[in-house]
């Protein structure tokens, strides 16, 4: 047991960014995982935490906030007619946590599946199965999510037939779409940080989630343009 | 051929409809906030352009920060009891301090934006942001770390229940802190 503490003061005392060969070694000593060794060495009790998260997290959430307003800049284009529809008010936040959130989804599952280092068949088969999931389940709840906005608006306004039907095409075709998008650019970065032996996890959640906000305001925009 | 079928709709399948059904719960709660506050909040300049990443901020912030609290509860690093610990206390503060950057940085591209395509000088649009960051993420964050711990103390993994969780909350507070945020100005 001391020698265990011994080794993990060690694990704690290496440099930040380097990978060191003493991580290997106490994995293979003391039968630690490298993620609880990864977290150690990350946040232990020399780490200065806030600087660290900070640090690590600064550039992608500013390179999102700049991805994200210039979707934005797209939606204030059209604000004259966005504000004359109300069930489209209702979908924005919907559409725009719905999706990045299943670029979450697909992203993380995927950069599990390339860590499990399955067969090239047997990653292709798990691959599709969970395309056509997300894809099932993206289509019900965007369905959904669409009738129940033109419920809420119409204590408002009722929606004519002619305008619901519109209101749910738009929010299908920006659903389908937008996860057609993500599942080719998870799946293009997704194998390319892979192979350049980095965590697929930490390059693909943020940028499956910001590309998600952005294309969606820009379809959605598109979309509104076109059918309005 | 039925075997496939059954393999399609498992207990994955499940979960993330389930978890989805109550993120957009949330999402319509917001846009009826929106939709109803229409004339005080979106008819301001700009505000379509901090929108999306004011909303995305609590998954970007709130969601990283449940996501390294949970790994550390499994990794017994961090104890469901002891909260003043360096490794939350640090945290709590790399969080807030997080939002307030990207607070700020979306009104100053929100501000950029109008001035240089919309040709509008609204300052009103950097400090909007900062106030509803500065509301939003003082609930938002401590909410996010005592669910985390309640969660992780009934025995369930916070894993799959914070991303919906965060989403449905973060969007209703989000939009009510912008709407205060409107209102104090």
């Amino acid at each position: 047991m001391k020698r265990i503490h011994h080794d993990l003061k060690k694990v704690q005392k290496l440099e930040r960014k380097k990978y060191h060969p003493l991580i290997h070694q106490v994995h293979k000593k003391h039968q630690i995982s490298k993620r609880t060794l990864f977290y150690i060495k990350e946040y232990g009790s020399h780490s200065h935490v806030p600087r660290t998260i900070i640090r690590e997290s600064i550039k992608i959430l500013i390179f999102a906030s700049i991805l994200s307003s210039l979707g934005g800049l797209a939606f204030e284009q059209i604000k004259e007619i966005f504000i004359s529809i109300t069930p489209l008010i209702i979908l924005l936040p919907t559409l725009n946590g719905m999706i990045g959130g299943y670029g979450g989804i697909f992203s993380s599952k995927f950069a599990t599946l390339l860590h499990e280092h399955k067969q090239k068949e047997t990653l292709k088969k798990a691959l599709k199965k969970l395309m056509l999931q997300l894809l099932i389940i993206s289509l019900i709840t965007a369905f959904s999510a669409s009738l129940l906005a033109l419920g809420i608006s119409s204590l408002k306004h009722p929606a004519t037939p002619n305008l619901a039907a519109k209101i749910i095409a738009i929010t299908l075709i920006d659903t389908l779409l937008l996860i057609t998008i993500l599942f080719c650019i998870s799946i293009g970065a997704g194998i390319y940080v892979w192979k350049k032996q980095e965590d697929p996890n930490n390059f693909l959640i943020p940028i499956t989630t910001s590309i998600a906000d952005f294309g969606n305001m820009i379809i959605l925009a598109v979309l509104i343009v076109l059918f309005f | 051929m039925e075997k496939k079928k059954e393999s399609l709709f498992d207990s994955n399948f499940r979960e993330i409809l389930a978890s989805e059904l109550v993120s957009i719960a949330g999402g319509l709660i917001a846009g009826s906030l929106l939709a109803w506050y229409t004339n005080q909040l979106i008819l301001l300049p700009g505000i379509l352009i901090l929108l999306p990443g004011f909303l995305e901020m609590r998954g970007n912030i709130s969601g990283s920060f449940a996501s390294r609290i949970s790994s550390g509860l499994f990794l017994k690093v961090i104890k469901p009891n002891r909260i003043k610990t360096h490794i939350i206390k640090g945290n709590l503060l790399a969080s807030f301090f997080l939002a307030l950057v990207v607070s700020l940085t979306l009104g100053i591209l929100a501000f950029a934006f109008n001035y240089f395509f919309l040709q509008l000088v609204t300052w009103k649009i950097i400090i909007i942001p900062l106030i509803a960051g500065i509301i939003a993420n003082a609930i938002e964050i401590p909410l996010t770390l005592f669910t985390t711990l309640y969660l992780f103390k009934k025995g369930y993994d916070p894993n799959n229940i914070m991303a919906p969780f965060i989403t449905s909350t973060g969007d209703v507070i989000s939009i009510v802190a912008l709407l205060i945020g409107v209102f104090i100005l």
